[in-house]
């Protein structure tokens, strides 16, 4: 028995499992998520060993390391140019209560001394306390604005894959036809809407003028629609298009030629070959798209209340709230670089002649 | 020379057969004359008040209506096609011109200059793109840089939306100038001893000029719509200036009550944004049939 | 093999996990019982001596008392009596005596013990806490030293309590109580502090209280959670439940009141109030803040007293208020209506033939023009209205060019600090319903005071209102000070006093709507 045919049936089991909490009105406990954490880099620790990619996945993840460094520092010092600090609020503090303050968050101490405590800290696997959310630290905030987060562009990410990828098949299977101008000219025109209209608009009819959906809140799977489609539709739009694209590709290359030559049916040509070889680049695609979609979701979770990452990312930079601006540029540039590796590192599973060096 | 002619030649007869595509160029030309002319062809100015005039329903006197301060809503969406288009358009060439010549020099030397640079590009890659934006837009409008108050209004936008598009034409350039670089023309032309900026300028600039636009074609929109997200947030152009994000903005506020303030501007967006991406596809079907995404 | 272990492995998890149920979007509260809100944002913290914010006060106030409490009758705002039943001044208001209220019970049973009054101002005082509102005792002998760490024991700071009394002495006379009514100054349980930590005893679970409320639940970002305190000393509460939802976006707030998630719209999106007027639901009151511009007196042109003049003649405050269309009153001297010193004439009133004259005066007419001035604001769409209005009417009246300049709002304060345009616009809300409060802005040594002007006739009359025995008396000083400020210095042209915009759905019975925003919810009663 190998061990890693299994490793992805959990993961998905897992996975499966968590969606079904959360849908059947259930908390998905952080135990789950650690889960599914562990079996995932499980599955690459041995999907990498098993392709010899150690080699290069350490050289990678070393100059992660360097990149997120950087990363800091850059953050770190354009943080402190900017005018107006955390304390600074419309009643101006007494000198001496300000001083105190100061004192307390080490903000008195030389600007390097700071960086270098800050730094510290960090490697010792704490990201310090929110200077605006007294007491709460920094890791904290983060555990409990991830879930509705990722909840939030999974489902966004789900609903592009599936409405996306038929779009662009059917487009594709239906080239130059009716069908195919349709499908596509849905595909452009969703690019082409930024995902505050749609939201604004879906709340407008579904809610305030039906009165058929929340018009904001995440509790119940009733309160996903409105925010999973407005996340999802410009998404959906580009997979659409790149898999159409490349289903084209792949349809005129040689060896489907060959394939139809050999006398295959139509159908287990689509089915087979075309499909496995096409939907290379939309897997390639969904790395950024992912992190796209997380990144893009601080409007969708502004306008509908959800309490996720995206509104800390805002009001975290117009607080001054240092640590956790940190904090949340580091997360977001973990998974940023994590996902680009794990693209990269499926790649050449997908197409052997892909060599990582 | 003349070859290359013939070759553009084609891709323009190419290009005119895609009726969607010159649909869409017409459109942005269209967009562009406006927006140039606004001032001419706005019925009022677009920071004219008039009292007692807020919130009307689109008439004949105001063809869009008015907004919450009383100012034809028309006249500021042509002044806001101006802004929008500055943003989008100045943007997209400042990350032309960086990120060409950046992805250039690190194809063209290739080794270590090029995984330093690359491992730069890497880093500013994945810094999350809205903290870069919000942190650097707040960074530049903080100080006054120019004496025009139209460039003052656009700079922090622009720098901002500049810094996080170069990268990716970066990262472009320097893959077709890699594959560029090993063509046989161009290692004769190494041979032969000319100098790298000449063989750059006559070879390899003219070969990556068509993905280039077509990037650029892409770009523009992606910062439109940028824009309008950081207007969304509040972190819009400085008043009394106005472009289209700012103006969703403000319709979005009063969208329960005044339905009419949302449409000219998203519409606006949403139709631009279309034409681009349209004429970007038509664009890059025409330059180069194989090109990829 | 392998197989089987992953699956005895997968059984394991599963069993493991316990699954809780999600609460629902009403968190199992019965409606008719529940009162539904919204909180503008997640309060910063609920430990009251370090809180300075309005979203934590307004949650505080409903799970605390102070010594002292508003009351407000008849639009008029009075003290009663809160965790003190009595209290009076003696020695020109310099020496203040309270007395305790006994048989109070915190939620967990324990007495309440009038030290742990002084408990709480110790640790609101003390350098390591770092409290911003610290200084709302300041007045008290020695508080300031020991915040500043100059003087270390805490017995040196003027209060005494004997038996049930508690004693102050103050630095100068003032109405010493009004400070009392505000979060920061409410007693502690030391005890529960040292048991679950600095950080830890105001969640929800830890939190003990003695106020109307007990806190059920705080779901960070998400809810806030409030049910009826049994033992609580004062009348129980007429709702059993406050179900607060936490969602910062107003049109999002909005939408929810429409779609009939919440039953209360705190604020409402602004630039729609002409529409929502209409609406029966609907309610204004005005509260005591004000909006006011600052001139820099220290730069071109506006070290001039003359161009501050002509522009504060040249700007004609009905036409922004109409403009609002929010029910916010013109106001031409410094004190909102409804405190003490309100003066409908004060001021400089709009008047433009005098303001041209007065340019004139100070050299500039059409050959010499004034150049360009600089009006800076912090980025809000409501400001915005305001100063292109503004900026529209001293172009029409006065000639004069304004260029605005609007900084994020940290940057804004940075340069108000550093280096302020000649006009930025700022605002004040009361800390307290006293002319002092809002005199003691523009005194020399404020930090609030980004205009560069400085009086010390100005100073003097302000320390002499607050010691000044009778109203009368103060009022005289008070009016004296008006006139430096507005009509020599001219380093402020007040605008407008704010006004509270709601919409109450009609089951919701006696919401609280008071000048000072607070939002004390133990007298609301359901009509469902």
């Amino acid at each position: 028995m190998k061990i890693e045919k299994y490793i992805p049936l959990l993961l998905l089991g897992l996975i499966v499992w968590a969606i079904g909490l959360d849908l059947f009105g259930y908390i998905i406990p952080s135990v789950l998520f650690y889960a599914i954490g562990l079996t995932f880099v499980c599955g690459l620790g041995v999907f990498i060993y098993k392709n010899s990619l150690l080699k290069y996945t350490m050289k990678r993840i070393g100059e992660a390391f360097f990149v997120i460094f950087l990363i800091m520092t850059a953050t770190f010092l354009l943080l402190r140019t900017i005018p107006g600090g955390p304390f600074d609020e419309e009643k101006a503090l007494p000198p001496e209560i300000k001083a105190n303050i100061e004192k307390k968050y080490n903000l008195d101490q030389p600007l390097l001394t700071q960086y270098a405590l800050y730094i510290g800290q960090v490697v010792r696997g704490d990201m310090g306390e929110s200077f605006k959310y007294v007491g709460r630290s920094v890791t904290d905030i983060i555990k409990e604005a991830l879930p509705p987060s990722l909840l939030l562009g999974f489902y966004a990410l789900i609903l592009a894959f599936l409405m996306g990828i038929p779009l662009g098949l059917f487009a594709a299977a239906r080239h130059n036809t009716w069908i195919d101008n349709l499908c596509m000219g849905f595909a452009v025109s969703g690019i082409a809407l930024p995902n505050f209209l749609v939201a604004t608009l879906l709340v407008l009819f579904f809610s305030l003028k039906l009165q058929v959906l929340p018009a904001a809140l995440w509790v119940t799977p009733w309160h996903y629609i409105l925010p999973v489609i407005a996340l999802g539709i410009r998404p959906a739009a580009f997979i659409a298009r790149l898999t159409r694209s490349s289903v084209l590709d792949v349809i005129q290359s040689d060896y489907i030629r060959t394939a139809k030559a050999k006398g295959l049916s139509a159908r287990k040509v689509l089915w087979k070959h075309v499909l496995k070889n096409s939907l290379l680049p939309v897997l390639t695609f969904s790395g950024p798209l992912a992190a796209g979609i997380m990144s893009g979701s601080f409007v969708i979770e502004f306008i509908f209340a959800i309490p996720g990452l995206g509104p800390h990312l805002i009001s975290s930079v117009s607080n001054r709230d240092y640590p956790l601006i940190l904090g949340l540029t580091l997360l977001y540039s973990i998974m940023l670089i994590f996902a680009n590796l794990i693209v990269d590192l499926l790649y050449t599973f997908f197409d052997p002649r892909i060599k990582l060096s | 020379m003349m070859k290359s002619n013939s070759l553009w030649q084609d891709s323009w007869v190419r290009l005119q057969k895609n009726k969607g595509a010159m649909f869409s160029m017409y459109f942005i030309i269209l967009v562009s004359v406006l927006a140039l002319f606004a001032g001419v062809l706005s019925p009022y100015p677009f920071d004219e008040i008039f009292d007692g005039k807020e919130f009307l329903s689109p008439n004949s006197k105001f063809w869009f209506g008015t907004d919450s301060l009383g100012r034809d809503l028309f006249s500021r969406t042509l002044y806001g096609a101006r802004m929008s288009m500055a943003v989008g358009i100045i943007t997209a060439l400042i990350s032309m011109v960086i990120g060409t010549v950046y992805g250039s020099i690190s194809g063209w030397f290739g080794g270590r200059i090029d995984s330093i640079m690359m491992r730069f590009v890497d880093t500013l890659i994945a810094i999350p793109s809205l903290v870069l934006l919000i942190l650097v837009k707040v960074f530049f409008d903080s100080f006054q840089l120019f004496e025009s108050l139209e460039a003052r209004a656009l700079t922090g936008m622009v720098v901002a939306l500049s810094m996080v598009g170069w990268v990716t034409l970066a990262r472009v350039v320097r893959g077709q100038v890699l594959q560029v670089k090993e063509l046989t023309y161009v290692e004769a032309a190494r041979a032969l001893g000319f100098k790298p900026a000449h063989i750059l300028r006559k070879y390899i600039i003219p070969n990556i000029l068509g993905p280039i636009i077509v990037l650029l074609t892409f770009q523009i929109p992606s910062n439109i719509l940028s824009e309008s997200f950081l207007s969304f947030i509040g972190l819009g152009l400085q008043p009394p200036y106005s472009s289209w994000g700012v103006l969703a903005n403000d319709g979005w506020k009063a969208m329960q009550t005044y339905p009419h303030l949302i449409f000219p501007p998203g519409v606006a967006i949403f139709l631009t944004l279309l034409a681009f991406n349209l004429f970007g596809d038509g664009l890059r079907d025409a330059l180069d049939p194989k090109m990829k995404t | 093999m392998i197989l089987n272990k992953f699956l005895q492995y997968f059984v394991i998890c599963l069993t493991l996990f316990s699954c809780q149920k999600k609460p629902s979007g009403e968190y199992g509260l019965d409606p008719s019982d529940t009162l539904r809100i919204a909180f503008g944002a997640e309060p910063p913290t609920l430990d009251w001596n370090k809180s300075s914010d309005t979203t934590s006060s307004s949650v505080i106030d409903n799970l605390m008392d102070g010594l002292v409490v508003f009351e407000y009758l008849d639009n008029k705002i009075n003290l009663g009596a809160g965790l003190a039943t009595n209290w009076e001044g003696s020695q020109k208001n310099t020496v203040w005596k309270f007395q305790i209220r006994k048989n109070v019970q915190w939620e967990d049973g324990q007495p309440f013990e009038p030290s742990q009054v002084i408990d709480g101002w110790q640790r609101l005082l003390d350098p390591k806490t770092a409290s911003p509102y610290a200084y709302f005792l300041f007045g008290i002998q020695g508080a300031e030293d020991y915040n500043s760490g100059k003087i270390k024991d805490f017995s040196k700071v003027g209060v005494k309590l004997k038996g049930h009394e508690l004693q102050v002495k103050l630095n100068n006379s003032m109405y010493f109580p009004y400070a009392l009514t505000h979060t920061s100054t409410y007693p502690v349980r030391k005890d529960l502090i040292a048991k679950y930590g600095e950080d830890k005893w105001m969640q929800a679970g830890n939190f003990v209280g003695l106020g109307a409320y007990s806190l059920k639940r705080w779901d960070h970002d998400k809810v806030i959670i409030l049910k009826a305190n049994p033992k609580y000393y004062g009348t129980a509460p007429k709702t059993p439940n406050i179900l607060g939802y936490i969602i910062t976006d107003v049109n999002t707030q909005l939408n929810m009141f429409n779609a009939g998630q919440i039953d209360v719209l705190d604020s409402v999106p602004s630039v729609q109030l002409r529409e929502l007027k209409k609406r029966s639901d609907f309610v204004e009151y005005g509260i005591l803040s004000s909006y006011y511009f600052g001139f820099n007196t220290q730069i071109e042109p506006t070290n001039n007293p003359l161009v501050r003049r002509a522009i504060a003649h040249a700007i004609d405050r009905t036409k922004v208020t109409r403009m609002m269309a929010g029910g916010q009153k013109p106001m031409s001297g410094w004190i909102p209506e409804g405190i003490l010193a309100h003066d409908p004439e004060a001021g400089l009133k709009f008047d433009p033939v005098k303001a041209k004259d007065l340019l004139k005066q100070a050299g500039y007419d059409e050959s010499n023009p004034l150049p360009p001035i600089q009006l800076s604001f912090n980025t809000n769409q409501d400001h915005k209205r305001i100063i292109e209005n503004v900026q529209s009417q001293i172009k029409k009246n006065l000639g004069v060019e304004i260029q605005v300049q609007n900084n994020e709002w940290k940057v804004y304060l940075g340069n108000l600090k550093a280096k302020p345009t000649q006009i930025y616009r700022m605002g004040w809300v009361a800390d307290y319903p006293d002319p002092h409060n809002f005199y003691e802005l523009m005194t020399s040594k404020s930090e609030n005071n980004y205009t560069g002007w400085k009086s010390p006739k100005f100073d003097k009359a302000v320390v002499q209102a607050v010691s000044a025995p009778t109203d009368e008396q103060r009022l005289k000083y008070y009016k004296e000070a008006s006139k430096l400020l507005l009509e020599e210095g001219v380093s402020v042209i007040p605008m407008f006093s704010g006004v509270a915009h709601k919409l109450i759905h009609p089951s919701v019975i006696s919401y609280p709507m008071n000048p000072m925003s607070q939002r004390r919810l133990k007298n609301v009663s359901l009509q469902r």
